[in-house]
C-alpha cells in the first residue's frame, strides 16, 4: 500500500496519475488520445446522420398527423392528397441539413462529442486539445454537413485528419471514457505534458 | 609453724607484725602537689572550653543575623547594578544547559502526563489546518487505493458497456487496417503521427516524452 507521503512525492515528481486508465480495458489504452481512422469516424457520423435522418421522419410524420387536426377531411372527399399535407422535399432537405447542423454544433461545443461520437469512443479537440467553442464548432459543423467528402482525406492523410480537420486545425481523438476535458489538469492532478504540443 | 624439708629437717616459719610508721611529710607534700596540679589543669581545660562555645556561639549569631540583614540589601543593590539577563546570556553556556536538560528528561512523558491535549486540539484553528491540507490530492490517493474506477467499472459494465467497447475495438481495428491499406498502396514506409494534443494524453506521446524524444506530438498544419 502506497503511503500519502509517497503518493504525493510520486505527484510532485512529475509523475503522472491517470485514474482514467485503469476504467478502460487494457487493450485500449495504448490508443486513447490517438487521431481516430476513417472507419471510426465514418460510422459514428453515419448514426448521427442516420439519427437526424430519423428525427426529420419523424417531424414530417408529426407534421402530417398534425394536418389532419388543423385541416380534417370527410370520409369520400376527393379533396384529400398527401402532397399538401407533407413539406416539400427542398424545405426538408433544408430542414435536415439546419437540424444536423445545430446538432453537431451543440455536441461539439458542449462536450466535444455528438451521440455518434460517444457510441465510436470519439471526441472532436481543437488544436489546444480542447473541445471547440461556439464558432468553431458552428464552423466545423457546416463545413462537415456541406462537404462530407472531406472525411475521405482521413484515409490518405499522415495524421489521420479530414479535410475539416486540416482547415479548421481539429482532431478527432479516442477517447473513451466520458469526462469533462481538462477536469483533471485543472485539478492539478495530470501532469501538464502537452503544454509543449500546443 | 613447722614443716619438713627436703633434707627432712624441719623448718619452722615465724610470721612477725608489719612495723610502718608515719608517712614521711617529703612523700605527703608531692602527693598534695600533684594532685593540686591535676585539679588546675582539668579545671583550666573545662574553662577554655566553655569560653570557646560561648565565644563562637555568640559570634555565630551575631554574624548570621548581620548577615541576614546585610545580604540582601547587598544583593538587591548588586541586582539592581547588573543586568542579570545579559550576564547569563554572555557568560553562561545556555545551550549545554538546556540540552543537558532535555537529554535528562522524558520530555514525551511529561507531555503526556502533565499536558491536556485535548483540550489544546479543542482550541485549534482546525480551518487552518484544513486549508494547509491537500485535499484534492488526498482525494486521488483515496480513489487510487480503493480503486475506484474499477469499482465503477465492475458495477457498471453490463452487456451493452461490453457490446460498446467489442464495437469501438472493432472500429480500431478497422481504422488500422484502413490505414494500413493506404499507406502500403501510397508506398509509404513510416508510420502515421497520429498523436492529437490534449487530454486523454496519448500513451506514445507520453512514451515519447519520458524518453526525452523530440518527435511530433501533433501534426499541425
Amino acid at each position: 500500500m502506497t503511503s500519502f507521503r509517497e503518493y504525493r512525492e510520486t505527484v510532485e515528481a512529475g509523475g503522472a496519475v491517470d485514474r482514467e486508465m485503469p476504467a478502460l480495458p487494457s487493450d485500449a489504452i495504448v490508443f486513447q488520445g490517438d487521431r481516430a481512422g476513417f472507419v471510426s469516424r465514418a460510422v459514428a457520423a453515419g448514426i448521427d446522420v442516420t439519427l437526424v435522418f430519423l428525427t426529420v421522419l419523424g417531424t414530417i410524420a408529426v407534421l402530417w398527423m398534425l394536418s389532419f387536426v388543423v385541416n380534417p377531411t370527410a370520409p369520400g372527399s376527393t379533396v384529400s392528397s398527401t402532397e399538401n399535407r407533407l413539406p416539400g422535399l427542398a424545405i426538408m432537405i433544408i430542414y435536415g441539413y439546419a437540424l444536423n447542423w445545430a446538432y453537431w454544433t451543440i455536441g461539439w461545443a458542449t462536450t466535444g462529442r455528438t451521440i455518434g461520437n460517444l457510441v465510436m469512443g470519439l471526441r472532436v479537440v481543437n488544436r489546444k486539445g480542447q473541445h471547440p467553442n461556439w464558432a468553431g464548432a458552428a464552423l466545423r459543423s457546416a463545413f462537415c454537413a456541406f462537404f462530407p467528402f472531406g472525411l475521405l482525406w482521413v484515409i490518405v492523410s499522415r495524421s489521420n485528419r479530414s479535410v475539416q480537420d486540416v482547415v479548421l486545425r481539429t482532431s478527432v481523438v479516442y477517447d473513451w471514457v466520458v469526462g469533462i476535458p481538462g477536469m483533471g489538469r485543472r485539478a492539478g492532478i495530470i501532469k501538464d505534458q502537452d503544454a509543449a504540443a500546443t | 609453724m613447722s614443716v619438713d624439708g627436703p633434707d627432712g629437717r624441719e623448718v619452722v616459719l615465724v610470721t612477725r607484725p608489719s612495723t610502718a610508721g608515719p608517712p614521711h611529710p617529703i612523700d605527703t607534700l608531692r602527693d598534695v602537689f600533684a594532685s593540686s596540679v591535676g585539679a588546675a589543669a582539668y579545671t583550666a581545660t573545662t574553662l577554655v572550653s566553655l569560653v570557646e562555645q560561648t565565644v563562637t556561639y555568640a559570634v555565630t549569631t551575631s554574624v548570621n543575623a548581620a548577615l541576614d540583614r546585610l545580604v540582601p540589601v547587598i544583593a538587591d543593590a548588586i541586582i539592581e547594578r547588573i543586568d542579570l539577563t545579559d550576564v547569563v546570556i554572555e557568560q553562561v553556556d545556555l545551550h549545554r544547559i538546556v540540552t543537558s536538560a532535555l537529554d535528562s528528561l522524558d520530555l514525551t512523558s511529561i507531555v503526556l502526563d502533565r499536558v491536556d491535549i485535548n483540550a489544546i486540539v479543542a482550541e485549534a484553528d482546525i480551518d487552518a489546518v484544513i486549508d494547509r491540507v491537500p485535499i484534492v490530492p488526498l482525494a486521488g490517493y483515496v480513489i487510487d487505493e480503493i480503486d475506484l474506477p474499477q469499482i465503477i467499472r465492475d458495477s457498471t459494465s453490463g452487456i451493452a458497456g461490453e457490446a460498446m467497447d467489442t464495437l469501438r475495438k472493432q472500429g480500431v481495428g478497422a481504422d488500422q487496417l484502413v490505414s494500413r491499406l493506404a499507406d502500403r498502396a501510397l508506398l509509404r514506409r513510416r508510420a502515421r503521427k497520429v498523436d492529437a494534443p490534449g487530454e486523454p494524453e496519448s500513451l506514445k506521446a507520453r512514451m515519447a516524452a519520458d524518453l526525452g524524444g523530440s518527435d511530433e506530438v501533433g501534426d499541425q498544419p
